[in-house]
């Protein structure tokens, strides 16, 4: 059957276009979303046996699911903070007419490119207490070993995640200082205004987009994080960095609990998407025109 | 500001993210003594070039470099396939439930890995697909972003172009081969450059959906190493630094592209 319009035939094409992505998207997003929803009301073994909300309510009253909720957001917490800082900092740094720009933009954008697998390896390698490079050097100055790990561990691995995103935020900053008109700044040099109330009152407002953005993208990724916890710590020294990713991941695949692990990701996910539109929502009414 | 304090922030910043690099080097050429001495080693005594072949005879290292590269290869070729190809009709056609299609895509973005994993993962094992190629290759095969990135990116290109072509007589996947594409170049370099370099270092998925060592890819299998023989750093650096090197590569021919596709992911 050919279809008569012109309008009809282009609406074909378009289907006929879009075939692989509708099957590709409703398999893999939005049946396994149906899924982990259904999966999420069952319990026992074979998450077969229907639970209501049962699931929900335990998961909300499971002291050790909250606990890893709250490790969560103060591990997110930190990585939005010194994103934010450090990636800031930096990218005004590079802002100047410096000789050899470039070279710094790459050397402080390697990390990005390792896998969570390198920075952790790595970094509970030099960490390490009695192997680590780090306290080799500080016995060697005749300095006390530091149990990085075991005294902060939380805000260690912020800051080992830091090391490998600080880069990433710094470009995303430099293109955002890159789009103010150096006019705005020159004419509040003339008025008397100094770089610090210029930063105040021109930087940082002006930048309000580029900071809305990161900062979302690093409160989704902090709260999603799992690497760092499957590697580095193992959710320790006790529980204290028990991720949620993390903390789901064990209920699934290691008490294979479907059901009770399901409903937890349902949480988090809810959780995550309201972060985002409450973030979107402030961020849109923060914004300002000049 | 002054310049020598800029100097001396981007100096110490770039020694924080790079020195770590390169003592995961030395580590890999270090003896097992060396790597356990009590005085720190920073570069060893005399390069062990041995620990790479000792990594292999350890481990299957040499599939774990096939299963990544065929993993991430496959991957990022059906994104050069499918993303473009979703994005020009996104961006160029009209046709019925056309805006309610794109946000169904666009929701997309807001759904963490984490939450499709347990039903992917009982989906894979209902499909016999676990620890199979299609089951590690399936799940990635487009994204909303790639998607959202080449409409963007082809909806600047004149409508008379392809009125044009129509007129010609050319056929509609002509027009898109012969049209469209040519012109979305710069774009997919930055969409194969990212796609790749994030499956490569893809952790969660592989690790989830392989069951036997001979499937993992590298971050797994350097990982699975690692606890398994976890006083053998030097191993594991040297496991390391393979998996590191061809991205590293890839970055410092590309840094350009690189800078800006980063650039491009903060513009709304």
């Amino acid at each position: 059957m050919r279809p008569r319009t012109l309008a009809g035939r282009y609406a074909r094409t378009a289907y006929l276009f879009l075939l692989p992505a509708i099957l590709f998207f409703a398999a893999f997003f939005y049946l396994p979303i149906g899924n982990v929803v259904a999966t999420s009301l069952r319990t026992g073994p074979q998450a077969d046996q229907w639970a209501g909300l049962g699931n929900y309510t335990q998961a909300l009253g499971d002291p050790a699911v909250r606990h890893s909720f709250l490790v969560t957001v103060a591990f997110a917490v930190a990585v939005v903070v010194g994103s934010i800082v450090l990636g800031l900092a930096l990218a005004m740094a590079l802002d100047q007419p410096l000789k050899g720009r470039v070279a710094f933009r790459v050397l402080l954008l390697v990390p990005y490119l390792t896998s969570v697998a390198i920075v952790g390896l790595l970094w509970r390698n030099i960490l390490d207490p009695e192997l680590g490079v780090l306290n080799r050097l500080l016995l060697a100055a005749g300095l006390p070993a530091q149990h990085w790990l075991n005294t902060s561990p939380l805000l260690t691995i912020a800051a080992v995640t830091l090391w490998q995103s600080v880069g990433y935020t710094m470009v995303l900053f430099l293109a955002g200082l890159q789009g103010i008109p150096e006019t705005y700044h020159e004419a509040a040099k003339i008025d008397g205004a100094d770089a610090w109330l210029r930063f105040w009152r021109i930087t940082l407002p002006l930048l309000a987009p580029t900071t809305l953005f990161v900062s979302v993208m690093a409160v989704i990724s902090g709260l999603q994080a799992f690497g760092q916890a499957y590697i580095i710590t193992n959710g320790g020294p006790g529980d204290a960095t028990d991720l949620s990713v993390f903390h789901i991941f064990n209920v699934a695949f290691r008490s294979r609990d479907f059901g009770y692990s399901s409903a937890q990701s349902v949480l988090l996910l809810i959780v995550i998407v309201a972060f985002t539109l409450v973030q979107l929502r402030a961020g849109r009414r923060g914004e300002v025109v000049y | 500001m002054r310049k020598w304090l800029l100097y001396t922030v981007l100096g110490l910043a770039s020694l924080v993210t790079v020195l770590p690099l390169l003592y995961m080097l030395s580590l890999s050429l270090q003896t097992e003594a060396e790597t356990l001495s009590a005085s720190a080693v920073l570069w060893p005594e005399s390069p062990q070039w041995g620990n790479y072949a000792e990594l292999f005879a350890r481990a299957p290292f040499g599939n774990f470099i096939v299963n990544s590269l065929v993993v991430a290869g496959l991957i990022t070729l059906a994104h050069l396939v499918f993303d473009p190809l979703v994005g020009y009709v996104f961006a160029k056609f009209r046709f019925p439930l056309r805006n309610t299609l794109f946000v169904a895509l666009l929701a997309t973005l807001m759904v963490p890995f984490f939450v499709r994993m347990i039903p992917l993962y009982v989906l894979m094992a209902n499909m016999g697909w676990l620890n199979t190629y299609q089951g590690l290759i399936t799940p990635f095969l487009m994204d909303a972003f790639g998607i959202f990135l080449m409409r963007q990116f082809i909806q600047p290109i004149p409508d008379d172009l392809i009125s044009a072509a129509r007129i010609d007589g050319a056929s509609e996947l002509g027009i898109y081969r012969r049209i469209i594409l040519p012109q979305t170049r710069p774009a997919l370099a930055v969409l194969a450059l990212f796609t790749f370099v994030f499956q490569w270092n893809e952790f969660l998925w592989p690790l989830v959906a392989t069951t036997t060592p001979e499937m993992r890819t590298i971050p797994v299998g350097l990982t699975l190493f690692n606890q398994e023989y976890f006083t053998l750093w030097h191993l594991t650096a040297a496991g390391s630094v393979i998996l590191f090197v061809p991205t590293a590569v890839l970055f410092l021919l590309t840094q350009r592209y690189f800078v800006r596709g980063i650039a491009l992911t903060g513009l709304r």
